[in-house]
C-alpha cells in the first residue's frame, strides 16, 4: 500500500475523529433509522423481499445486453433518444454537446448519484453552461464546495447554521437559523430557476426494460419539476437499474423507500416513458445510459453481486465506521461498504485501497441489504486482491508467511511472549501500560496478557473425563482461548462432562488463518486450513466445538472455499465444516443443567459480528445465560461491533476501534448490569480492556466462563 | 378494516389529509373554503363530469382552466382527479401526461385530489396490470405515485413539509364519480 496515500488518508480520519458535531449526529441517525424501518417493514418478509430483489437484479445481469436492447427499443419508441456511454467521459461529452446544440445556459438537476460519479457539473461549467442542484442537500453541499457525504442524505455532515450562512449569502440577507424558514428560502430561490432552465437533469431508481419506462423516486418534488418543466430532459442513469418488468420494478419498491428513509414509499414515484407534452413547445427526452465499470464489475465473479445495490445507502446508516468518521472520508462517491467496492470498479483498485482497509468486518452493512449483497465478503475479496497486488508490507509478510505457517515457532513465541510482558503488567491479567510508540495501544485500553499456561497445557490435566469413546467431541480453541483465556475451554470441557461427554484437543491445532485470509494472505490462510483439517479429524470426533465465532467461520466456510481444489483435503474440509458446532448452540442443545438454578444478577449479552451475522446465531446464549440464572438485561444495539476486529483494533485503525468500543461501552453502563457476557473471546479482549481501563468494575465474561461457574462444584 | 379505511389510515400516516364528501356541493364547499388564490383546474373525466368549474365559480373562486404554462407559477392550488390508489401506502396515483395535469399537481402550494373510494386497490402489486395499460400504450407517459405532501430531511434530517411541491394533500373522496382505473 502507497505509504503516502496511507498517511494522508490518516490525516482525515484523525480530522473526522475531532469532529464530534457530525458523529453526535451520525450516531443519532442511525439509531433513529433502525427503529423507523422496523416499523417500515413490520407484517412484511424482508428476507423473502430481498431475495426476491436479488432474483431479478440476477436476472438482468445474465441476460444484460437484451434487456439493455428492450428497454432502448421501447424508449425510442415513445420518442426517447438513447445514448449508451462507456464511461463518464462519453457520458459528459454527449449531454455537453446537447447543451450547445439546444444554447442551454442553465441546467436543473435533481439528484443523481450517478453524474457525481461522472463529474458531470464540472463538465457542463467548462462548457459555460451552469449546473444548479435543486435537491435540497445536494444544493447546500453544491454551495458549500463540497461532495455528497451519504447516498440519500447528501448533507447529512452539515448543520442548519452553516446551512442558513450558505443560503444567506445566496439571499444578500441574514438568514434566521430555523429550519423551517431555509426550507422556504430553498423554494423560493429555485422556484424561478425551475422555469427558466433550458435543460433538466435527473437520474432515475428503475429503468423498466418491458415498457421502456423510467423511475425516478424522490421526496422533494424538484424531480418532477426537473423532469416537467425545461424543454429537454436528460437522465443519466447507470446500466445497473435495469429491471425486466413493471412488477419487478414495484418489487423494488416495497424495499427501497423502506431501506433507504424508513418510509412505506416516497412522496413521489414518477414514471416517465418518451417525451411528455409540452405547450408550445417540443420536447426531448435524452436518456444516457452508463457503463463506466459496470462491464467490468458484472464480469467479476467475485464482486458481481454489488450491481445489484438499489443505492439505498442502508449499509452506510448502519456501519460503526461511518458514524465514526462520515461519508466523506468513509467513501468517495458513493460512501459506506457500498461505496468501497463502487470505488474499486468506477475509479480504480489504487484509490480504494484505503477505504477497503478501514471496513471493521462487522457485516451489519451484509444484514441490512435490501439486495441481499453480501458486501463484507466482496470487501474482503477485494483485500485480497490488493494484497495480492501490492504485497502485504514486510511486517505482515513476516508474520504470516514466516511465523503463522510454523505452529511450533508461533506458539514457542507466543510463550516467550509470556515471559516478556512480565514486567510490565506486574502481576495482574492485563497490560496497562506500554513503553515508547506502543503506548497509544493502551491509552484506552488494557491489553491481555498471554497466559503463562495456554489451554493446550492445562487441558490434559483435567481429570474425570467420562471415558473416551463413549461420547467424544474435539475442542477447536483458537489462539485467544488458547493463550489469552484457557478459562473459556477449561468451562467448555466441564460443562460436556456434565453432559457425559469426553472432549479431546487436538494439539497440532493452530492458529485458525482469519487473520492472515482477512489481511490479505490467501496462501498463509490455505496452508493453515491444511494443518488445522488434519489434526482436528485426526481422531475422527463426533462433533468439533468452537468457542470462538471467528474459528467457526473459518472452520465452516473459509477451509471449505480455500481447500475446494485440493484434491487430499477437499473432501475433508467439507467433512469438518459437517461437524463444526459453535459451542453455545451445542451446549444448549444438551439441555439444562438442574443444578444450576440460582438467581445470579443481572447481566447484558453482546452479540458478536460474527456469531450473529455469519452463525446466525444470537438465542441460544441469552437462552443458556438465563437458565443458569442470570437475568439478562438487553442494551441498546447489542449487535453493534465492539470495536475490535482482530488486527483493525491493533494495527489497522485502533483510532476508529476506540470510538466504537466507546459506543459499546457506553450502551453497556446505560444497560445498568454488572456483567456483560459475550461469546467471542476477541470481543472478550476489547470488552474487557475498554473497562478495565476505565476502572468501571464491571465484569466481561464469555458466557461459557459464566456458564461453567455456575456449576455446583465450580469456583471463580 | 376495509380498503376505504387502510387507504385512508396510510395517507394521513403519509401526511396527507382524507375527507370523505358525501356529494358534490359537499366536496366543492371543501375546496372553496381550503383553496387559496386562484386554482388550476386542468380538464380531467371526473372534473368535467361534476362540472368543477362552474360549481367553483358560483362560490366564487378564481378559477384557472388555460393558459397553464403562463399562470400556473402564480397559482395556489391545483384539482385533479385520480386513476387510482393504493390502500397499503396510502398513495394516489395520476396519469399525468397532459402538461395541466402536471402542472397542477406539481407547482401549486396545494394539491387536492378527488378520487372515487371504489378506485382504491389494496397495494401496488394489485396495480400491476393497470400500470402496464398505462405504460405500455406507443404515447409517451407520466405516471406519478403521489404518496402525503412534498418533503424533505435534508438539513439535520428534520422532517420539513413542501420543499419543491405540494406543502397540504388533500384527498376528496367522493363516491359513483368512476370506477374506470384508466381515467382521472
Amino acid at each position: 500500500m502507497n505509504r503516502q496515500r496511507d498517511r494522508n488518508y490518516r490525516a482525515r480520519i484523525e480530522a473526522a475523529l475531532a469532529a464530534t458535531r457530525q458523529q453526535d449526529a451520525l450516531h443519532r441517525f442511525g439509531d433513529a433509522y433502525l427503529e423507523a424501518r422496523r416499523q417500515a417493514f413490520t407484517g412484511m418478509d424482508f428476507e423473502a423481499l430481498r431475495q426476491n430483489v436479488s432474483r431479478l437484479k440476477d436476472e438482468v445481469d445474465s441476460h444484460r445486453e437484451d434487456y439493455l436492447e428492450q428497454f432502448s427499443r421501447l424508449a425510442r419508441a415513445a420518442g426517447a433518444r438513447v445514448f449508451r456511454a462507456v464511461d463518464g467521459a462519453a457520458a459528459n461529452a454527449y449531454i455537453v454537446d446537447l447543451a450547445r446544440r439546444h444554447g442551454v445556459r442553465l441546467a436543473v438537476k435533481s439528484k443523481s448519484m450517478t453524474s457525481e460519479e461522472t463529474g458531470l457539473n464540472a463538465a457542463l461549467r467548462q462548457a459555460g453552461v451552469e449546473a444548479l442542484e435543486t435537491d435540497l442537500g445536494e444544493w447546500i453541499v453544491q454551495l458549500a464546495g463540497q461532495r455528497p457525504s451519504h447516498m440519500v442524505m447528501p448533507a447529512i455532515h452539515m448543520f442548519r447554521d452553516e446551512v442558513a450562512a450558505l443560503f444567506g449569502e445566496v439571499t444578500g440577507e441574514a438568514e434566521p437559523v430555523d429550519i423551517q424558514h431555509l426550507v422556504g428560502v430553498a423554494r423560493r430561490q429555485l422556484r424561478n430557476r425551475f422555469l427558466e432552465a433550458g435543460m433538466g437533469i435527473s437520474g432515475a431508481s428503475l429503468a423498466v426494460a418491458e415498457t421502456g419506462t423510467l423511475a425516478l423516486v424522490t421526496n422533494e418534488g424538484n424531480a418532477r419539476l426537473v423532469a416537467s418543466l425545461p424543454p429537454l430532459h436528460v437522465v443519466l442513469v447507470g446500466i445497473d437499474k435495469l429491471v425486466p418488468t413493471l412488477e419487478d420494478a414495484l418489487c423494488v419498491l416495497q424495499v427501497l423507500p423502506r431501506s433507504a428513509t424508513a418510509q412505506v414509499m416516497t412522496s413521489y414515484v414518477s414514471w416517465i416513458r418518451g417525451p411528455v407534452p409540452r405547450e408550445g413547445q417540443a420536447r426531448e427526452l435524452h436518456i444516457v445510459l452508463l457503463d463506466n465499470g459496470r462491464s467490468t464489475l458484472a464480469a467479476d465473479a467475485d464482486c458481481k453481486d454489488a450491481l445489484r445495490c438499489l443505492k439505498c445507502g442502508a449499509c452506510a446508516n448502519v456501519c460503526p465506521v461511518y458514524q465514526t468518521i462520515g461519508g466523506q472520508v468513509f467513501g468517495d462517491v458513493y460512501v459506506g461498504a457500498i461505496g468501497l467496492v463502487l470505488t474499486a470498479f468506477f475509479s480504480g483498485l489504487e484509490p480504494a485501497g484505503e477505504l477497503i482497509g478501514a471496513c471493521i468486518g462487522c457485516r451489519a452493512c451484509a444484514a441490512i441489504c435490501p439486495a441481499a449483497i453480501d458486501l463484507e465478503e466482496i470487501i474482503l475479496r477485494l483485500r485480497r486482491r490488493i494484497g495480492d497486488r501490492e504485497g502485504l508490507g514486510l511486517a505482515k509478510s513476516l508474520v504470516f508467511r514466516q511465523v503463522l505457517r510454523n505452529r511450533r515457532l508461533f506458539h514457542a513465541l507466543l510463550r516467550g511472549a509470556s515471559l516478556l510482558q512480565k514486567p510490565v503488567f506486574g502481576g495482574r491479567d492485563s497490560i496497562r501500560h506500554l513503553p515508547l510508540h506502543f503506548s497509544s495501544l493502551t491509552e484506552w485500553r488494557t491489553l491481555p496478557v498471554i497466559v503463562e499456561k495456554p489451554l493446550r497445557d492445562l487441558l490434559p490435566a483435567v481429570e474425570n473425563q467420562p471415558v473416551s469413546g463413549h461420547r467424544q467431541v474435539a475442542l477447536f480453541a483458537g489462539c485467544a482461548t488458547d493463550f489469552v483465556h484457557p478459562r473459556i475451554g477449561l468451562s467448555l470441557v466441564k460443562l460436556l462432562n456434565r453432559a457425559d461427554m469426553a472432549v479431546s484437543f487436538p494439539l497440532q491445532q493452530t492458529c485458525c488463518g482469519i487473520p492472515a485470509l482477512y489481511g490479505g494472505d490467501r496462501e498463509t490462510a490455505t496452508e493453515l486450513a491444511r494443518q488445522n483439517v488434519r489434526a482436528l479429524l485426526a481422531d475422527n470426533p463426533q462433533a468439533v466445538i468452537t468457542v470462538c465465532p471467528t474459528c467457526s467461520t473459518a472452520l465452516r466456510r473459509h477451509f471449505v472455499e480455500l481447500l475446494q481444489d485440493d484434491a487430499e483435503y477437499a473432501e475433508a474440509a467439507r467433512r469438518l465444516a459437517g461437524i463444526t458446532r459453535d459451542a453455545a448452540v451445542f451446549v444448549a442443545e444438551q439441555g439444562p443443567d438442574p443444578a444450576a438454578h440460582v438467581q445470579r444478577g443481572t447481566l447484558t449479552y453482546h452479540d458478536s459480528c460474527h456469531l450473529k451475522r455469519r452463525c446466525g446465531v444470537w438465542q441460544e446464549p441469552r437462552q443458556l445465560l438465563s437458565e443458569a440464572g442470570w437475568q439478562v438485561q438487553e442494551m441498546e444495539r447489542a449487535d453493534r461491533c465492539c470495536g475490535f476486529g482482530g488486527s483493525y483494533s491493533f494495527a489497522g485503525y485502533p483510532e476508529i476501534s476506540r470510538e466504537i468500543t466507546k459506543d459499546k461501552v457506553n450502551a453497556i453502563l446505560r444497560s445498568g448490569a454488572a456483567v456483560v457476557a459475550t461469546d467471542c473471546p476477541g470481543c472478550l479482549i476489547m470488552l474487557r480492556g475498554a473497562l478495565e481501563k476505565r476502572g468501571l468494575g464491571l465484569r466481561a465474561a464469555h458466557t461459557l466462563e459464566l456458564l461453567g461457574e455456575a456449576l455446583p462444584d465450580s469456583s471463580r | 378494516m376495509d380498503l376505504t379505511d387502510r387507504f385512508t389510515t396510510a395517507a394521513e400516516r403519509a401526511g396527507a389529509r382524507v375527507v370523505r364528501c358525501p356529494r358534490r356541493s359537499a366536496l366543492l364547499d371543501y375546496l372553496a373554503a381550503e383553496a387559496a388564490g386562484s386554482i388550476l383546474l386542468p380538464n380531467f373525466a371526473v372534473g368535467s363530469r361534476l362540472n368543477l368549474a362552474a360549481g367553483l365559480r358560483q362560490r366564487n373562486c378564481p378559477v384557472i382552466t388555460e393558459d397553464f404554462r403562463r399562470l400556473a407559477p402564480r397559482a395556489d392550488s391545483g384539482v385533479t382527479g385520480a386513476n387510482f390508489a393504493l390502500a397499503d401506502t396510502g398513495t394516489v396515483v395520476l396519469d399525468s401526461t397532459d402538461e395541466p395535469l402536471r402542472l397542477a399537481s406539481t407547482l401549486p402550494l396545494r394539491h387536492f385530489v378527488i378520487l372515487d373510494p371504489r378506485k382504491i386497490l389494496a397495494d401496488s402489486m394489485a396495480a400491476v396490470g393497470v400500470l402496464g395499460q398505462l405504460q405500455k400504450h406507443p404515447d409517451p407517459g407520466f405516471t406519478a405515485f403521489i404518496t402525503g405532501p412534498s418533503r424533505t430531511a435534508d438539513i439535520e434530517r428534520v422532517l420539513t413539509i413542501g420543499v419543491h411541491g405540494p406543502a397540504q394533500l388533500h384527498i376528496l373522496l367522493l363516491q359513483g364519480v368512476s370506477e374506470d382505473l384508466l381515467e382521472s
